[in-house]
């Protein structure tokens, strides 16, 4: 086997002291100004850690990091790119970093997923390289890394990167776990709730339920109006996405057969 | 419930290994597609399955499969030293009280909120055990998006190297430390459950 290089080596020591340090971090801060200073040795100027929701319409408490300008946070916040970010898009459907460049490979950019990056760019935003970071049960996140103006992205520095997003997102949940404790998310159907919910999600009706899992339709009728109370809503569909949003269903389970 | 096995002459003849051997060969050759030995079309089994391979197998009120990892003594040869020695920057752990986990498998079979619950009841199978044994590191090879679930549980990890693609996977190898405070660690992450309420979500489940 070929002996490790130096320069890999020293790169990975840097990288294992960070991991070291954000394990003591107490505040979110401290996180941050960690993160800062491992990112400009990444050679890349921003970066964002963030769970994929509206922050200014998301009920609970989430994970968010960023050393973006100031002025583009407020642009992203102002039209509620969070869910629809196309970089927040392309991070659901891959497990592993992807540089920005690869995006129009990962999803279908639409005219305004075009005009949300041109602008990303007009504001200072160079080119980027994005961690997704899937925790099952809650929502999804990712932590991106972008340099500033025109710098290109050094290959180099993607391993690294990769590490040191998915360690830092982890460090920022753990932080969020210390504040908010209790609050982990966790399934909150029945099993019998949760079998109805998986019906809806295929489209079949109280009725069709019921036939399909020997109750009677008022039961069915029943299990769904608590599921609905669990989650607050009111709306059949709105109670499958939250399902599917928090784990207590899986696509899997509602595409299978 | 949670079983433990070890040092079994022949794995392939004992009865709940069988069904974890099945259903490693639905995770890992069906689903997962990976490039592992297969015996009789059915069973995943590879040269680490040996009479020094400890298991922790989780099994359904029926003794049927619900989840299982294996465990490598890392003063033999095991899957970090033999298949991935890149994966490591430093030198690979080794020595009495490290434990390589392997195969880390939940059955296919399991419901999403089920599958939770499953996955853990064997993570803290896996602590309890290590707790038990004087266990003090595990060390194991993960892709990124398994490897990002492991950090979420909560106990203290730190990589081993930079990660590398393989096969067009994006493979990292991990150290995860075990210590008297692991299990708060995880409590607080709603992951770690003590044996009696494994017990009892096993019945309900």
């Amino acid at each position: 086997m070929e002996a490790p290089r130096p320069a890999a080596v020293a790169m990975f020591d840097r990288i294992d002291a960070f991991v070291r340090e954000i394990g003591e971090t107490e505040t979110e801060a401290a996180l941050a100004e960690l993160l800062t200073e491992i990112c400009r040795e990444m050679g890349f100027a921003y970066f964002a850690l963030t769970h994929h929701v509206d922050l200014r319409r998301a009920l609970g408490p989430n994970i968010r990091l960023a050393n973006y300008p100031a002025e583009w946070i407020d642009f992203f916040d102002d039209n509620g790119l969070g869910p629809s970010d196309p970089v927040h898009r392309a991070s659901q459907l891959t497990s592993v970093g992807f540089a920005w460049s690869r995006l129009p490979r990962l999803i279908a950019l639409t005219p305004r997923d075009r005009e949300v990056l041109a602008l990303a760019g007009l504001r200072g935003i160079g080119d980027g390289f994005t961690v997704p970071a899937h925790v099952p049960g809650e929502a999804n996140g990712s932590c991106s890394f972008a340099t500033a103006g025109r710098t290109a992205l050094n290959p180099d520095h993607l391993p690294q990167a990769q590490l040191v997003g998915a360690f830092a997102f982890e460090a920022a949940r753990r932080l969020w776990h210390m504040r908010n404790p209790g609050l982990a998310p966790r399934p909150q159907l029945t099993d019998r709730q949760r079998d109805c919910v998986v019906w809806v999600a295929r489209g079949k009706s109280d009725w069709e339920i019921a036939r399909i899992l020997d109750l009677s339709p008022e039961t069915v009728a029943e299990y769904l109006k608590r599921a609905r109370e669990r989650y607050g809503v009111s709306k059949r569909t709105m109670l499958t996405i939250h399902a599917l949003f928090d784990g207590a269903i899986s696509f899997s389970d509602v595409l299978k057969h | 419930m949670v079983q433990i096995t070890e040092r079994v002459p022949q794995p392939l003849a004992d009865e709940t290994l069988r069904g974890m051997f099945e259903a490693r060969k639905r995770v890992f050759v069906d689903l997962l597609k990976w490039d592992v030995p297969v015996l009789e079309g059915r069973f995943e089994l590879d040269q680490f399955d040996d009479e020094h391979a400890v298991y922790l197998v989780v099994r359904g009120s029926s003794g049927e499969h619900l989840a299982s990892a294996r465990l490598l003594e890392t003063e033999r040869p095991h899957i970090l030293d033999t298949l991935f020695p890149d994966l490591c920057a430093v030198a690979v752990p080794r020595g009495p009280a490290v434990r390589e986990i392997t195969r880390f498998c939940l059955d296919r079979r399991l419901s999403a909120a089920r599958r939770l619950a499953v996955r853990n009841m064997l993570v803290s199978a896996l602590v309890d055990h290590a707790l038990a044994q004087g266990i003090t590191v595990y060390t194991g090879v993960a892709e990124f998006g398994w490897l990002q679930q492991i950090l979420a549980f909560g106990w203290r990890c730190r990589p081993l190297g930079l990660p590398t693609v393989r096969d067009r996977r994006t493979l990292g190898a991990l150290r995860i430390e075990i210590s008297a405070e692991t299990p708060a660690l995880m409590t607080r992450t709603g992951v770690y459950t003590t044996a009696g309420e494994a017990d009892s979500i096993r019945e309900a489940a």
